[in-house]
């Protein structure tokens, strides 16, 4: 029900050992070098050129191929035959896999087959967002993810209304929110009423009736929602290359008149209309 | 009877970790530690034979708590429960430090059972 890769799906499934996983990843790690080791290892450049490079790539938003090739270490044509052997000698997990004898190359072929039937319902993207924003994939990723998850975990049916940019942080009964942090950072809100807060707590906790259940369980239950979206958007983004981890989710009772935006921010809203007749909101505060 | 503890810094995980292992007559929860520092403290007063512990909690997180535990616990079993799983390089880190598996948020009743009772 989860975003995975595969190792970890089979070794959730009971299909391949934990042990033999780390052995898979042992040999993964040796043979799938980094750029700039693979470059050392191809005589191109020196270990002494790696730890100058990475010394100025540590104040520089830049990649390490390109401040290769801008410091004249390597041209791009050299360049390019590192990129084209780090990706002709990549090792993937199922092989390494079949190299430490966990699975045949039968039983891998179909439990990729099975792992990818398992993740399809990740894969679409309908998301577009009215800005233009340099980690937007990122984004409509975490708003599509949010409206998969509002389905297969909650439940709910709805529809979602049009994306636009908000100066205010509405109010409503209260919001539950989780800092992004990492190469995107930014902060996810969800926004519900006090009836649609106990339609979650019924979701998460599986029970008929929250009627008796404490202010601090029912704030937790949309908490717990939250962090179950952000930590499957961090999987995600991982897939896509891109390394993010999240904070522990915070409860917040907006006052009446909203929660200003801060300076160089811009906060998305997407609201999802509830089949019910209620509105939840999700609020993607990002950099500007 | 397995003893199980349960880390977590959501009161609803627990509850539905507590309701899973209820269910069942192989297991018995001895309580709910809400970090990684509590989790160390019943590890020592509880003596479970499974944790099943999230890694993204405030004070001392999980991965952190599962370091201490391996080196001061050799019997007790970790399961990390966590929204993070399908993160490469943590789930990785959970197994080389000596997780026995990680099962990933949500998770359904069927699949944190199996798992536990494979341990």
């Amino acid at each position: 029900m989860a975003v995975k890769f595969f190792g970890q799906y089979l070794v959730e499934q009971g299909i391949v050992a934990s042990q033999a996983l780390l052995n898979a990843i042992h040999i993964q790690e040796k043979n799938n070098l980094k750029l700039g080791e693979l470059a050392v290892t191809m005589g191109l450049i020196t270990p002494a050129d790696i730890e100058r490079v990475h010394t100025i790539q540590a104040s520089r938003d830049i990649k390490l191929g390109d401040l290769l090739v801008e410091m004249k270490l390597l041209s791009l044509d050299q360049l390019n035959d590192v990129l084209t052997r780090q990706k002709n000698t990549h090792l993937y997990i199922g092989e390494a896999l079949v190299m430490v004898g966990a699975l045949t190359g039968d039983q891998l072929k179909s439990h990729l087959e099975a792992f990818s039937a398992d993740q399809a319902k990740y894969l679409s993207n309908d998301v577009e967002l009215p800005i233009t924003s340099p980690n937007s994939a990122i984004w409509e990723m975490t708003a599509d993810l949010t409206y998969k998850m509002v389905t297969r975990l909650l439940g709910l049916q709805f529809k979602t209304g049009l994306c636009v940019a908000v100066t205010t942080i509405p109010a409503n009964f209260m919001l539950a929110a989780i800092d992004f942090i990492g190469d995107v950072e930014g902060r996810y809100l969800i926004l519900v009423s006090e009836e649609l807060q106990k339609t979650i707590a019924r979701a998460i906790l599986s029970e008929e009736s929250v009627d008796h259940e404490p202010v601090e369980v029912l704030d937790d239950t949309v908490m717990e929602f939250v962090n179950v979206v952000c930590g499957n958007v961090v999987a995600k983004a991982s897939q896509m290359g891109v390394i993010m981890n999240i904070k522990p989710p915070v409860a917040i009772r907006p006052p009446a008149g909203g929660l200003p935006i801060a300076e160089g921010w811009i906060a998305l809203s997407f609201p999802l209309h509830i089949s019910n007749g209620d509105t939840m909101e999700l609020i993607l505060q990002i950099r500007e | 009877m397995k003893k199980v503890l349960i880390v977590d810094d959501s009161l609803s995980v627990a509850r539905q970790l507590e309701k899973i292992i209820s269910e069942s007559s192989d297991f018995t929860s001895v309580g709910h530690a809400k970090n990684g520092a509590e989790a160390i403290k019943m590890n020592h007063s509880e003596n479970p034979d499974i944790i099943c512990m999230d890694m993204n909690m405030p004070g001392m997180d999980g991965l952190t708590a599962l370091r201490t535990l391996s080196v001061m616990d050799k019997d007790v079993k970790v399961v990390m429960v966590t929204s993070l799983g399908g993160v490469g390089d943590k789930f990785t880190e959970a197994l080389k430090l000596g997780a026995k598996n990680v099962i990933s948020k949500p998770f359904e009743s069927d699949t944190v059972l199996r798992i536990l009772r494979e341990l």
